[in-house]
């Protein structure tokens, strides 16, 4: 924030910035190959509703295209609200560029309503040895890291930095600052 | 790209200029008052930034240690730790770096700490308790907003000017108690004419350092909209602020405020207690009426449902 956003405290959600989502594509291909981690063939994108009628328009919107698209490429879809004032979008595929394009379809279509700035992440899930393991792509900072969970409310620290550093292999743009490595307690799937 | 806009609270940007100007004339006439009187202000500014930099760099320890309050871990408070941490990456900022409870019934929140990565949130079981899962997330926002738009620094050194001219009056006051206005007293003209400067510096002094008092805690409830107002947008929910808001001021009155964002220094003195009713209450206060606040929140729900913000950017 700039000095006179701090000097009248002004805010402003920062929009969100996709320019790098795609690399996940290029690597998921090259990481095919492993045994180690697999995708669990689903992902969700997740964002914070306004209450407003035409967030409410946008999310109308969003369900029939979500419905469209599941009678074109199969990929299932659910909408849940997560505890922490988060909803989410969760997408069931075993195509994993159908899952990418179908989340990159909502992000479009919620900043075409002028809602880029509600966008949080998005997050392909992935069996990482036996455990729960998410690529997190954070839509403020335009970088992802790994989540990985040992237990139901545990991160494996030791377990995110090894996936980092295979993501880093891969081309990925890995967020830098791990204070800025979210935990994303309650992701539905 | 089209971006819903919320709308630049423009009002509250220049008053609180307005203030901050307002502020800079005073420090002007501190000034002015200090080179007419020949007062070498060194010591004083001094012993301001070092009381200042003691509140700036001990806030976050000092309000764990005052309050009595406890840090926490996220295995001991896991939804506070991860709702804060939900918002935290919603506004892209840190995580703070402590988060505790006060074990008081009466909801209340207050954040401290020099920088977002210092920064301390502070929850009171009761307000764990009452509030629903919408108001806590509106509450701990709202905290956060405070922590991002640097309150504690703005508040702290925008103070400084208090804590000088009262160390100022301070001295003054006990040099007026040992006889130090007359200078000695041989050459009787010459000391009468000391006497009325000291007078006139003591005089200044005193309406310097309430009117810095007072603009300060101006700045301080502009800054309560402000985070009030930033909650709003990083939640997306304005009422949810609003109801907690009716909430915490049922409870609010019966006890003393412990807000440490306020600049306390030397009320040694009389005035404040002096200055009692109903207006002067709401211009001595750190934190707008709750009404006020509600009302705001009220608009912004207005202006979310209205098309007119459709702005393209």
């Amino acid at each position: 924030m700039g000095l006179l956003g701090v000097l009248f405290g002004r805010n402003k959600l920062r929009k969100a910035d996709r320019e790098q989502f795609f690399s996940i594509v290029t690597a998921a291909v090259s990481l095919r190959g492993r045994t180690d981690l697999r995708p669990s063939d689903r992902a969700g994108i997740v964002f914070n509703p306004v209450e407003s009628q035409f967030f409410e328009e946008l999310e109308a919107e969003l369900r029939d295209l979500l419905r469209v698209s599941a009678h074109a490429t199969g990929t299932r879809y659910e909408i849940k609200d997560d505890g922490y004032g988060t909803r989410w979008v969760v997408l069931d595929d075993r195509d994993f560029e159908d899952l990418v394009a179908t989340i990159h379809l909502v992000a479009e279509t919620v900043t075409e309503h002028g809602f880029g700035d509600r966008l949080l992440a998005a997050v392909f899930g992935f069996d990482y040895k036996g455990e729960r393991a998410y690529c997190v792509y954070n839509m403020k900072r335009g970088r992802f890291y790994p989540f990985v969970l040992s237990g139901e409310k545990e991160r494996d620290n030791a377990a995110e930095m090894r996936l980092c550093a295979l993501m880093e292999e891969e081309k990925i743009p890995v967020e830098s600052s791990l204070e800025r490595w979210y935990a994303l307690w309650g992701i539905p799937f | 790209m089209r971006q819903r806009s919320y709308g630049r609270d423009r009002e509250l940007t220049l008053r609180m200029a307005f203030t901050g100007f307002l502020l800079l004339l005073v420090y002007m006439a501190f000034g002015l008052l200090l080179l007419w009187a020949g007062i070498n202000p060194i010591f004083m500014v001094v012993f301001g930034v070092v009381m200042v930099a003691f509140q700036y760099f001990g806030s976050d320890k000092l309000v764990l240690l005052t309050t009595g309050s406890r840090a926490v871990t996220p295995e001991q408070e896991p939804r506070f730790h991860a709702m804060v941490e939900r918002l935290a990456a919603m506004a892209d900022m840190p995580k703070p770096k402590k988060l505790a409870v006060m074990e008081t019934h009466v909801p209340n929140a207050f954040a401290t700490g020099r920088n977002p990565k210092k920064a301390v949130i502070v929850v009171t079981r009761g307000l764990l308790a009452r509030l629903d899962e919408g108001e806590q997330e509106a509450v701990l926002a709202h905290e956060l907003i405070h922590i991002k738009n640097r309150d504690v620094m703005v508040l702290t050194w925008a103070g400084l000017i208090v804590i000088m001219a009262g160390y100022l009056m301070q001295m003054l006051f006990w040099m007026s108690l040992f006889g130090g206005f007359g200078g000695g007293g041989r050459d009787r003209q010459g000391g009468g004419q000391a006497v009325m400067i000291m007078l006139g510096v003591y005089v200044g002094t005193i309406i310097i350092y309430f009117l810095s008092q007072l603009l300060i805690l101006t700045l301080s409830r502009y800054r309560e909209y402000a985070a009030d107002r930033g909650s709003a947008i990083l939640t997306g929910a304005p009422l949810h602020l609003a109801s907690a808001l009716s909430k915490l001021s049922d409870d609010m009155y019966r006890i003393p405020e412990k807000d440490l964002r306020q600049v306390k220094h030397a009320n040694a003195f009389f005035i404040v207690s002096a200055l009692k009713g109903d207006k002067m209450a709401a211009l001595l206060s750190s934190h707008p009426p709750v009404e006020k606040r509600i009302e705001r929140l009220r608009n912004m729900q207005r202006d979310l449902e209205r098309p007119s913000i459709f702005t393209g950017i």
